[in-house]
């Protein structure tokens, strides 16, 4: 462990702008937050949150309900938007460019960086025409690139297997788990560069949850992650970063590692020890 | 763990049971008292030629120049009410959301939707059918098409209302999958929120139908009525409702029978579209889990 980086400049209070908490090594960053506060309406959601995502590594974003960490996740890809007043402030660089310039389109950030969600939710539709409606939407495609293209994102997603004979089926009618990979599968589909997970295996059992996490080891070879999960072990076992907020703020980011066993701050420590949250 | 406590329990539980099975039994006791009372009432006149022999022959005749208009006015009723009300809901629920006109009209819709219907029959009297005579040199024009308008007047506020409320039923979880892809908001719109609740909107449209198909006082200054039989639009035209209205108030007891079996047939259609409906509806809820 030559490379332990306890240089740690305040993460999470944004006192200085290049706050982003750690040295992240050889590994560059793919996003970088920068002095971000989000409000909804009047309240105060995010305080000054800085950090910077190391590209094609899985960041976790742990913290007690109601710390900010889905609204962080619901921010990176402007999602927050379709909801009249809320707004975020700062800016999230993005291969260069700040995603919360008004200007950076919408449909630009939505191909680039992509969402799974707690629950699964598969359209109303067979579960090919699932995974081709997103790509249908960005590019023009024969029905042979079409099928192409849905068969490999359904193995990106572990799922061809088990759907190959039915893909004129309804979705609707997969499992829970099933119905969760095919929506990680409609997410890559896209080639997005930035994959989020918000707790995505909260609705799920174990043997669909250990499924969904051996999911996300592989994916990292192509995606930078970044998953909300409200299970420790989870953070733990399947990434390289962890970010612990609290009360709308970034207390500790760092390698998981360090996080889990001897973290800067005393308060990340009480929550990893289950001492409070 | 004291017994006496279960025992009051089981007894509120019988009790409450008892007072729930009286309360439905009450409630099915009226409709099929209903059936029973225009079946029977009206079993003497449901015979073949009460769908095939129209109102002129009297008590020679049948209905089935009623029935057609009925049909015919259902139809122009439910085919104007549709694609506006299914619109308007749809705006409702996915549009207005950052505007305050929303609520506003939600408020308006539910003051249509209570709106008695003599008074949009009043509405389309005055502003179809009266204006209508400049185009007629003056002839009284009561029409289908005006009978439709105020049908579609009553269908309207419940397929806006019914389309709102099963499209605000779509988890919103739904809305940011599809927006997380970069589709844009009406193509989630028609192709995604639509789809999902799309029998309930059908529902909707059922009931919607099924309300309009009794109602009797907007088609009096509209449709008017007619004793033969008319397929055109355009021409003054009867149904089944307005038909048991006259029958039932007819000197002749032969008459009186055939306005119960219109009754009988009225309610057996409208029953028959309520189970459609439930159908619809529960054959949705299975597939959405």
């Amino acid at each position: 462990m030559t490379n332990m980086n306890d240089v740690v400049s305040q993460p999470g209070f944004g006192t200085s702008p290049h706050a982003s908490g750690v040295d992240l090594g050889q590994v560059p960053a793919k996003m970088t937050v920068r002095d971000l506060n989000f409000y909804y309406n009047e309240f105060h959601a995010l305080k000054n949150i800085a950090m910077d995502v190391p590209e094609k590594k899985v960041t976790a974003i742990i913290g007690p309900s109601g710390c900010g960490k889905s609204t962080l996740l619901r921010i990176f890809n402007r999602i927050y938007a379709i909801y009249p007043g809320l707004r975020a402030q700062g800016e999230i660089v993005l291969d260069g460019e700040n995603i919360l310039d008004p200007k950076y389109s919408m449909n630009r950030l939505r191909s680039k960086v992509g969402m799974v969600f707690q629950k699964p939710v598969p359209f109303p539709m067979t579960i090919f025409e699932n995974v081709a409606y997103g790509i249908r939407h960005h590019e023009k495609l024969s029905r042979q690139k079409m099928e192409e293209r849905v068969e490999q994102a359904l193995r990106g997603a572990a799922l061809w297997d088990e759907v190959k004979d039915k893909l004129r089926q309804s979705a609707l009618g997969l499992s829970g788990g099933q119905q969760q990979r095919l929506c990680i599968a409609r997410g890559i589909a896209l080639k997005p560069e930035v994959l989020l997970l918000d707790e995505p295996t909260s609705a799920l059992d174990p043997i669909a949850t250990s499924r969904i996490e051996q999911l996300v080891e592989e994916l990292k070879k192509d995606f930078t992650i970044v998953i909300v999960t409200h299970n420790m072990q989870q953070a733990a076992r399947c990434s390289d970063m962890t970010a612990f907020m609290y009360m709308g703020e970034l207390i500790e980011f760092d390698r998981t590692e360090k996080i889990f066993t001897k973290p800067d701050k005393k308060q990340t420590e009480d929550y990893i020890t289950g001492r409070f949250g | 763990m004291s017994s006496a406590l279960y025992t009051s329990r089981r007894v509120k539980n019988v009790l409450a049971m008892i007072f729930s099975v009286i309360a439905t039994g009450i409630g099915l006791l009226f409709l099929a008292w209903i059936l029973w009372e225009t079946l029977s009432q009206g079993i003497s006149a449901l015979k073949p030629q009460l769908f095939t022999k129209i109102t002129a022959y009297r008590e020679e005749g049948g209905l089935a120049n009623a029935m057609v208009g009925s049909l015919i006015l259902n139809t122009l009723g439910i085919l104007i009410a549709t694609p506006i009300g299914v619109a308007a809901g749809t705006w409702l629920a996915e549009y207005s959301r950052r505007s305050r006109l929303g609520p506003t009209i939600r408020f308006l819709n539910d003051i249509l939707l209570s709106a008695p219907s003599i008074v949009l029959g009043l509405f389309v009297y005055t502003i179809v059918v009266l204006p209508s005579k400049y185009l007629t040199d003056g002839a009284v024009t009561f029409s289908g098409v005006a009978g439709g308008i105020a049908l579609a007047l009553i269908a309207l506020p419940v397929i806006v209302r019914t389309t709102d409320e099963m499209l605000r039923l779509v988890p919103g979880t739904l809305r940011e999958a599809a927006l997380s892809l970069g589709v844009p908001q009406w193509k989630l719109t028609l192709q995604i929120l639509v789809r999902s609740a799309r029998s309930g909107i059908v529902t909707g449209v059922l009931l919607a139908l099924a309300r309009i198909s009794g109602e009797t006082a907007p088609l009096l200054f509209t449709a008017f009525g007619n004793n033969f039989m008319t397929f055109n639009p355009l021409d003054k035209m009867p149904s089944l409702p307005q038909i048991i209205y006259e029958y039932t108030k007819d000197p002749s007891p032969d008459i009186n029978v055939l306005a119960w079996a219109g009754a009988f047939v009225l309610t057996m259609f409208v029953l028959a579209l309520s189970l459609i409906a439930r159908f619809v509806f529960s054959r949705s809820k299975v597939s959405h889990d």
